[in-house]
């Protein structure tokens, strides 16, 4: 059953603007925030064990608590750049609900002590920006936002930031990269963004929806925000689903739900006739899992590591028995040897490789051992490099090859698809 | 040479103070030059910006070729990006392409029609895939849940 | 001081100091491998080779942006680190065109050596290389091949940080990314031959230097640069051929790691065919050549003919020499010929402060400041130039000696000086260097060859007041002189030919030493 705590009100179009998402108890916890103690918020939200929902999936508390004390002005900024191939929650929130992000962003800027905040956005969702844009408007002329908000005394300056196409702002340095008007590469770590982010300040990088989710820690309490979810993954979270499912879309569960009940019941199941052959359960960096793996799997943290893949930023893509690994896979080398940003050397050339092995075998020019190389290839990508693209576009190879060794031996091998029988496509010639 | 309107210039040197470190100002103002340059950024846009905002044309041009929005050659008046990966590409993002290219006698991405209306693009996730697949025309709102009929209809419609 | 191990050698670093300055600090950086780490440009940690393992640390991590902590455990020869910089060294060279033979970097080059140490040496890749721009135009002095590239993004912060010229930048993204100017406008700074020497592969090359000499036929040697009062601390390189190349040596109270574009063309005034090889002795239209000690002893019988009146003869020093030379000269003319007539010849007043806030002086003499402290000494600093071109006009000057240019292109003034000197009844010019200007005097004038700095030694102060003393590195032209031998045939003393260059430098090694390391 799905359980509507963020999206409860998701279906209504009166939800967007001010007026409907006040109707409707919006920016009641604002108030209630602006009159406590900062660390009273701070503490909330450590104990309800909300999660990054954004991919890391890191405690948020204890991330806000890596601020430090030493008068440095601090930045929170929301990183609404997802990405990650497979998610579209926080566009979907974004479109349906901007004043809860917006909401959360005050308690949440309020509760760090920042005074300016910006919601770095992916350059291609231009609806989404436009409804933000204009929420964040109504929320300024209604006094939410700039100075002495709610007569509170606090001030927060928030900013819309559009950027221009490319995947690796999504990781929170390469967005505090790119909002600093440079390339968006990551920065190396130490210093962490929370010591020395935007502008060498102390920063904050939290997701749309965690931010959202503040909102609710407050109004529910740390009980009743734990009331849904598992001790370790806490309260309820949104799912991108897409692929081969018949009411593929946004569904809220609580985490720990079973995902053979969430692509059954929620998403309608699978295409008459087909089966199901496998599931990326986070996202395209997550491993991918076989359907006996899917449909052993609950959706939390915990479960899907012990699994060997993870939870990621929530997005799954169920994949029936009518694809070919090796094809999906080359979609997802591709992405990533696009996606690298370039600057350190195994990733750089890493992405390359993988995804030249993946495209020969496509086209037929599959040599005996590609297997095993690609394996090689991308085991010694992992955790060597600045941020974790590198192991982003490792992991799903490791798995792939792993896992559906036989359709890749088999292309190869024949130089045709196993499952469709056929070579290389018009279509994937171009590509 | 390219100059930006009046009306530009003021909108770049309104970038500029808008944020505490102006070269955060480079990708708005690259959007607009852009846009009054017929959808892609010329190296002469980029020394005319180098100049306006006094950041040397190495670091604009950095940025401009770091993000796929910004366009290094010229384009159709309608630039079509479908989406090709994971979803899409499972479900013809790859496929609508080609045919959308065939149609308008394009041989490949990149490529503007002859009549210079079109370019087309594989571009990777845009995050609608529950709506695959999926195209984006210029820097519009997107266009989803398409069929091959229906994208050439969307492009016909096009004036 | 915070304390750490290191392949099991206990260190104390500085507060703040990283792994890799640990490397450095025990003189073992070639003990670890990595090419964008360079110590006087940020971090950029991107090459990712300098893996180290840190005990309690499940993770590889990098040197170079590691800060040392008390009781820390590193190292950096385990077989996981072995295995993470054998394959960081081979994601490096899949896509490199490995064109040794015709590539100049070839044995000074950071893949070459490392690969030599950490290498895979099975290669995997069979796929296509990605193809990059070859022979790029990058202005007057550099040449990029970009498929040599491995983006370690030096040359990018050299530009960024140290000129901040910032022509250059790293365009695209993954491996589509280059290294470039924009719109190829050319790399034209004053000290743009760095980005090639910190270029740890074959993509920047110097065009003066290109296809000119594999580097393991040269040898080198520590000298300075002797182009301007900075005095940076170079090697020189050469062979029996001559002198190819200079490249800074860093000095921390000198030059840093870096000398300056004018600077390296220096080396070429030291070269065979722009030297006066013997000494010439010209009297109106009689031309005479003879052997440098001859023409010193000519010189010799001039000062004495004239010393009859000692205030006829003169002495026009430039900065050109070093301090044991003045000594030699400044006291053999006070006490020997017993004239106090001695004068500075500054060779460009107008700009001679000028400073370009990096390295560059507009005092273009290695030891204007030694000569000075020299002529205060012997007390002849308040002789004024004014005063020499009275006693030249007049007629009153019978021998003018003119310790002059080794370099003869930093002095502007040659040609109007030297129709002043003429007024002279006859002129001994000391010089390491053959002009027409020169040959052209009127006057009775004879030329004597000397050794220029690399060929002697000796000690210069530069513009901040460091002496530096120099030893001989090469000879280019054996038989020339030094002014302090020029001063022992004046006074008719024993020629000691004590600092006569052996013909190799202090750094005598193999011409085909390998290994000279790009880092």
């Amino acid at each position: 059953m799905e359980t509507k705590i963020l999206s409860e009100h998701y279906h209504k179009p009166e939800f967007r603007a001010l007026a409907g998402y006040k109707a409707l108890g919006g920016y009641e916890m604002l108030a209630k925030a602006l009159k406590m103690e900062r660390q009273k918020i701070i503490d909330e939200v450590k104990a309800s064990g909300l999660r990054g929902r954004g991919g890391a999936g890191f405690p948020t508390g204890v991330k806000w608590g890596f601020l430090p004390n030493n008068g440095e002005p601090r930045y929170l900024l929301c990183n609404a750049d997802e990405s990650e191939p497979g998610t579209f929650k926080d566009r979907k929130m974004i479109e349906r609900a901007p004043h809860q992000l917006i909401e959360g962003m005050i308690i949440s800027a309020y509760a760090l002590g920042a005074r300016k905040s910006y919601i770095y956005m992916r350059g291609e969702y231009t609806g989404p920006g436009r409804i933000l844009r204009q929420a964040i408007d109504e929320a300024y002329a209604a006094g939410l936002l700039g100075g002495n908000i709610l007569g509170s005394g606090f001030d927060l300056d928030l900013d819309l930031y559009m950027g221009a196409g490319a995947y690796i702002c999504g990781e929170e340095t390469g967005m505090i990269s790119s909002l600093e008007g440079l390339k968006g590469q990551p920065k190396l770590k130490p210093p962490f963004p929370a010591v020395q982010g935007y502008l060498r300040k102390p920063t904050i990088v939290n997701n749309v929806e965690t931010l959202a989710s503040v909102v609710y820690v407050l109004r529910d309490g740390v009980a009743g925000y734990r009331a849904h979810g598992t001790e370790k993954s806490a309260g309820t979270k949104l799912f991108s689903v897409s692929g081969n499912v018949n009411r593929p879309g946004t569904y809220e569960v609580p985490l720990g739900y079973p995902l053979k009940d969430f692509i059954e019941q929620e998403c309608g199941g699978l295409k008459p006739g087909r089966t199901l052959k496998a599931v990326v359960p986070g996202g395209s960096s997550a491993p991918v899992l076989t359907a006996d793996e899917a449909l052993r799997a609950t959706l939390d943290y915990e479960n899907l590591a012990s699994l060997g893949s993870m939870l990621g930023s929530g997005a799954i893509i169920v994949i029936d028995d009518s694809n070919c690994m090796v094809d999906v896979l080359g979609t997802v080398s591709h992405f990533y040897w696009h996606e690298s940003c370039g600057q350190c050397t195994p990733c750089r050339e890493g992405t390359g490789w993988l995804h030249k092995i993946v495209d020969s075998i496509l086209h037929g020019r599959g040599k005996p051992g590609d297997v095993d190389l690609l394996v090689k290839v991308a085991d010694q990508m992992k955790g060597r490099t600045i941020c974790a693209l590198s192991d982003a576009a490792a992991l799903p190879v490791i798995s792939f090859v792993t896992k559906f060794r036989d359709e890749f031996e088999y292309y190869i091998r024949e130089g045709r698809s196993k499952v469709t029988g056929k070579g290389p496509t018009d279509a994937q010639m171009h590509h | 040479m390219f100059q930006l309107s009046d009306e530009g210039k003021a909108f770049v040197k309104k970038q500029l103070a808008r944020y505490e470190q102006k070269e955060s100002a480079i990708i708005p103002s690259l959007y607009r030059v852009q846009d009054e340059n017929g959808g892609w950024v010329s190296p002469e846009a980029i020394d005319h910006l180098s100049e306006l905002m006094d950041i040397p044309a190495s670091r604009i041009q950095e940025v401009m070729k770091f993000y796929t929005m910004f366009n290094q050659r010229p384009r159709g008046k309608y630039h079509v990006q479908v989406c090709t990966t994971l979803t899409c590409g499972m479900l013809g993002g790859r496929e609508l392409c080609s045919f959308l290219m065939k149609e308008h006698g394009v041989k490949g991405p990149g490529e503007v029609s002859k009549d210079g209306k079109f370019s087309f693009s594989h571009v990777e996730c845009l995050g609608s895939c529950d709506t695959a697949p999926v195209m984006q025309i210029n820097r519009e709102p997107y266009h989803e849940s398409l069929t091959e009929e229906k994208a050439l209809k969307i492009l016909k419609e096009l004036k | 001081m915070p304390k750490c191990t290191i392949n099991g050698q206990e260190i104390e670093v500085k507060p703040g100091a990283t792994i890799m300055d640990a490397f450095y600090q025990m003189d073992q950086k070639e003990k670890i491998a990595h090419y964008c780490y360079h110590p006087a440009l940020s971090i950029a940690g991107v090459c990712r080779l300098c893996m180290v393992e840190i005990e309690g640390n499940p993770r590889l991590q990098i040197a170079c942006n590691t800060v040392v902590t008390e009781g820390m455990k590193v190292n950096n020869d385990s077989e996981k680190v072995k295995e993470a910089v054998k394959w960081g060294m081979d994601f490096h060279l899949i896509n490199h065109p490995l064109d040794c033979p015709i590539c100049d970097q070839a044995g000074e080059c950071g893949l070459q050596d490392q690969y030599m140490a950490y290498g895979k040496y099975d290669p995997e890749m069979a796929e296509r290389k990605v193809k990059k721009r070859k022979v790029v135009d990058l202005g007057p002095r550099v040449v990029l091949d970009s498929e040599r590239c491995i983006l370690c993004s030096r040359c990018v912060r050299f530009t960024e940080e140290v000129t901040k010229t910032n022509e250059l930048g790293i365009f695209n993204r993954g491996d589509r990314a280059e290294i470039g100017t924009f719109e190829d406008r050319p790399l034209d700074n004053n000290y743009s031959v760095n980005t090639v020497d910190i270029c740890p592969v074959g993509a920047l090359t110097s065009k003066d230097f290109r296809f000119r000499q594999r580097v393991w036929l040269l040898k080198d040697a520590e000298t300075i640069c002797a182009g301007c009062s900075t005095g940076c601390n170079v090697d020189v390189y050469f062979n029996k051929e001559g002198v190819f190349r200079l490249k800074p040596r860093p000095n921390e109270k000198v030059n840093g790691h870096w000398m300056c574009d004018v600077g390296r063309d220096t080396y070429k005034p030291l070269n065979r065919d722009a030297r006066l090889l013997d000494a010439r002795l010209s009297e109106g239209s009689k031309v005479e050549y003879m052997i440098p000690l001859m023409g010193a002893r000519k010189a010799a019988e001039w000062v004495r003919e004239a010393k009859a009146d000692p205030k006829s003869v003169a002495l026009v020093l430039t900065g050109q020499y070093s301090n044991e030379e003045y000594e030699a000269i400044v006291s053999t003319f006070k006490a020997d010929v017993g004239s106090d007539r001695i004068f500075h010849w500054v060779n460009n007043p107008e700009t001679f402060e000028k400073f370009d806030g990096l390295l560059f002086r507009g005092d273009r003499n290695p030891n204007t400041k030694g000569l000075l402290q020299a002529m205060q000494r012997h007390g002849s600093l308040n002789n004024t130039w004014n005063e020499l071109v009275a006693a030249l006009e007049s007629g009153s000057v019978g021998t003018l000696v003119v310790a002059g240019p080794l370099d003869l292109s930093v002095f502007p003034d040659l040609g109007e000086k030297l129709a002043s000197f003429a007024k002279a009844k006859r002129v001994v010019w000391l010089s390491s260097g053959r002009s027409d200007v020169v040959d052209a005097c009127p006057s009775p004038l004879i030329q004597i060859p000397m050794r220029t700095h690399v060929e002697k030694t000796g000690t210069y102060v530069n513009h901040a007041g460091i002496a530096q003393t120099v030893h001989a590195a090469l000879a280019i032209v054996p038989k020339a002189l030094t002014l302090s031998e020029v001063a022992d045939v004046i006074a008719g003393r024993d020629v000691k030919r004590g600092n006569a260059p052996a013909g190799v430098g202090r750094r005598a090694q193999n011409e085909f030493t390998a290994h000279r390391g790009a880092l």
